[in-house]
């Protein structure tokens, strides 16, 4: 898909592209067969569960950003002088739980609240060595994330909008880190641009796709607005 | 330390910002000593930790200043190295920015050893006015976390008792695919937790009306006279540098 298909949103304004593969939806045996129809049903205020499963989701991801950082120094040192390319290479792996959660819910504002809740962990619960700016990079990274989404209206959902979110991620990431970790006047500035935009195509954007496209097919999501709108 | 928990989040995330547009490197250097005084005798944080907190810290300070050091072009040439040329310039900034990372980390280890997660939760409720939905459910979430250790342990055992080809006795396999599908299945397990919890949460009637507290963090004017203090003593840094003509800002970069 190309970036330009934004740009027809408005003309097809239905419901979102069709499910992948509805036969695999309950191959790996969810628990019960039948206990949607009655919890949807007595579900008084719809943002709960979606609230929980977004701190959930953060919570886990957190985790995994600390993990992040544990790799990330290694491969610091042993990039020496071009460790800033460390930052692009890992890049998108730190803003995976943003379109995860927008993939998931469906919800202006999922990703970015997901994205600021997940660095909150990784700085209180695990501790972070980007220090308490953490939140506003998850709060950049994350609403970076969530601008292609925001670009298409919330209304598409395919591989297209989400390699674009990696692409947007990436753009207003890298405005962030040139004025908060000082790359104005480095060279091989625009080259770890290109690299970080390949990260977070790959790591954010599209692994994110993937996974949820693998968590629906395990029938986990079934009572969430993805679950529910195929 | 009894420093109410939001009030400490803010402060610190204050502090943490002021050394942005900081491009000299005596200013953050001040402040990274000052933090470390501060977690030692102020958050009585155990030299050990912070000291090995310190080291991993290196890693990144040492990159970041190699990084800064020959990547930059800026003032009177110090030393070649191979076709590299080291500047004046360029090696203010690399300290700099090295420093910065050892003030930030020290502030970090600082929060992470002096706050309760649960406290900062029940206190950003009552005085962040983060709705109770949100922050029971990062608490539930956080509980959700305690618990995956040992999810992970029976997931991993539970796939290696179901390989045929396993023989009775043999370690736990460590290929990446045993460990991708086990975080795999982890992460299912995680989702399909939050659901039940979201139930569980949901029979105590959270999300259907105000909520009182049970162990109210408290907010007292200590609490706003130590954020002023310690915001004084980042402002007092940074005066100091103006007057003293050390301190500069991101033009440095770019000159």
């Amino acid at each position: 898909m190309h970036p330009t298909d934004v740009d027809r949103t408005p003309e097809t304004p239905e419901t979102p592209e069709p499910a992948e593969t509805p036969d695999a939806r309950r191959d790996h045996g969810t628990p019960g067969d039948r206990p949607v129809p009655a919890l949807r049903a007595r579900r008084p205020r719809p943002g709960l569960h979606d609230t929980v499963l977004l701190a959930v989701l953060a919570v886990v991801f957190g985790f995994v950003f600390w993990v992040a950082d544990q790799v990330y120094g290694p491969l610091l040192l042993a990039l020496g002088p071009f460790g800033g390319f460390a930052d692009a290479v890992l890049g998108g792996a730190w803003i995976v739980v943003a379109p995860l959660a927008l993939f998931i819910l469906r919800r202006p504002g999922a990703g970015l609240l997901a994205e600021v809740l997940a660095a909150g962990v990784e700085l209180v619960v695990f501790g972070s060595p980007f220090g308490p700016m953490v939140l506003v990079s998850g709060l950049v990274q994350g609403a970076g994330a969530e601008l292609a989404f925001a670009l298409t209206r919330y209304r598409r959902w395919g591989w297209g909008t989400f390699a674009l979110s990696g692409v947007t991620a990436a753009a207003v990431t890298y405005a962030y880190q040139t004025f908060a970790n000082g790359y104005l006047g480095q060279d091989l500035y625009l080259l770890r641009f290109a690299v970080l935009v390949v990260s977070c195509v790959l790591l954010s954007g599209l692994a994110a796709r993937a996974l949820g496209l693998a968590l629906l097919r395990t029938g986990v999501l079934d009572n969430y607005p993805v679950g529910r709108a195929r | 330390m009894a420093w109410n928990p939001t009030v400490k989040l803010g402060t610190l995330l204050v502090a943490s910002g002021a050394v942005l547009l900081v491009t000299d490197p005596v200013t953050p250097v001040v402040l990274w000593l000052l933090a470390t005084g501060a977690a030692l005798l102020l958050g009585r944080v155990p030299a050990g930790t912070l000291l090995r907190a310190q080291l991993a810290l290196v890693a990144f300070a040492g990159s970041v200043f190699s990084s800064n050091l020959l990547l930059r072009h800026d003032g009177d040439v110090l030393a070649v190295v191979g076709p590299v040329e080291v500047t004046s310039g360029a090696l203010a900034v690399a300290t700099s920015f090295a420093a910065r990372t050892l003030y930030l980390g020290t502030v970090s280890v600082l929060l992470v050893v002096t706050t309760d997660p649960a406290r900062l939760m029940v206190s950003l409720h009552q005085h962040a006015r983060v709705p109770a939905t949100t922050s029971y459910a990062v608490l539930a979430a956080h509980r959700v976390l305690e618990l995956l250790p040992a999810e992970w342990e029976a997931i991993r055992s539970a796939q290696a008792v179901r390989d045929p080809r396993r023989a009775a006795g043999a370690p736990l396999p460590r290929s990446p695919r045993a460990l991708g599908t086990a975080v795999f299945a982890l992460l299912v397990a995680a989702v399909r937790r939050a659901e039940r919890t979201a139930i569980a949460l949901e029979s105590r009637g959270l999300g259907s009306g105000p909520r009182t507290t049970a162990h109210k963090v408290p907010l007292r004017a200590g609490d706003v006279v130590a954020a002023a203090a310690v915001l004084g003593v980042v402002a007092g840094v940074l005066l100091a540098g103006w007057w003293g003509g050390w301190l500069s800002g991101p033009a440095a970069l770019t000159a």
